[in-house]
């Protein structure tokens, strides 16, 4: 028999064996390793279910309940969030509280960076202005969008007025945090 | 340039694919018997007018909606949008 390796070394999205965090100013960015993504979508003539608890929100809005959140991704389709599930199959968890509807295993094909303000809304509203076409003021506390972020897509939620999570897709993680890094880094000038 | 989204209100354009002619839309039935005529109409032969039109756009970047948008082809003017689906569902 051969010997199986077996001692992996599990990493984050930014090939660190921790997630990183990093401050400019105001704003502190983290990446959110632990996060469990599944999409949910209905076919034609279903009723929304409610996994976990949570009503599925209509257009552009994001709702949380306890450790899981539903956003609204398109017509009848939302992404189901769950803290600290990036490493379960969440997607199953998912369809056990929603059965009948498509629900689709996300958590491997994104990545979640989480931007705090300690300065209240206008550094986050001012990051905005620096990177997405999207006003910032329609983009208010529990409002979520999908938009281009440097030529590729995103989904930003504004979790609160001081709180913006944008999720890209996990090839691009380094990418994206230099995007976001060097923007919040102009914004201390 | 923004588009008028049906859900999201105005968007930029560059968060959109633009697929051309929303008579494509259209699809011939196939099992008629002169289904290769009207298919090598529905590949090949498109109006190209100068004035309004109306196309089929994808937002890509956004909800992944098609939309129908109807555009002065003279002017650039963004005359309204219509989600595909509805469209469709209209006219069925």
């Amino acid at each position: 028999m051969i010997d199986l390796v077996t001692d992996l070394t599990p990493i984050c999205a930014l090939g660190g064996t921790v997630a990183r965090i990093e401050t400019f100013g105001g704003l502190t960015i983290t990446e959110h390793s632990d996060l469990g993504l599944a999409s949910l979508a209905l076919r034609k003539g279903q009723s929304a279910p409610q996994p976990f608890g949570l009503t599925l929100p209509d257009v552009g809005q994001a709702v949380s309940k306890d450790s899981y959140g539903a956003f609204w991704t398109g017509r009848d389709q939302w992404m189901i969030e769950g803290q600290g599930q990036g490493a379960i199959d969440f997607a199953a968890a998912v369809r056990a509280e929603a059965p009948g509807v498509t629900v689709t295993e996300q958590t491997d094909g994104f990545t979640a960076f989480e931007i705090a303000s300690a300065q209240g809304a206008a550094p986050i509203e001012a990051l905005m202005r620096k990177l997405v076409n999207i006003d910032p003021k329609a983009l208010g506390a529990g409002q979520t969008t999908r938009t281009g972020l440097e030529h590729m897509t995103v989904f930003l939620i504004r979790r609160a007025d001081d709180r913006l999570v944008v999720i890209g897709m996990r090839t691009l993680a380094g990418s994206l945090w230099h995007a976001l890094a060097v923007a919040a880094r102009r914004l201390e000038d | 340039m923004l588009i008028p989204h049906p859900l999201l209100g105005l968007r930029d354009s560059q968060e959109f694919t633009y697929l051309g002619d929303a008579a494509l839309m259209n699809r011939p039935d196939p099992a008629t018997p002169d289904a290769e005529a009207v298919f090598c109409d529905y590949v090949f032969l498109r109006d190209n007018p100068a004035g309004v039109h109306r196309e089929l756009w994808f937002h890509e970047q956004g909800d992944r909606s098609w939309l129908v948008v109807t555009r002065d082809t003279t002017t650039h003017e963004i005359l309204g949008a219509e989600l595909a689906s509805d469209v469709k569902g209209a006219a069925k």
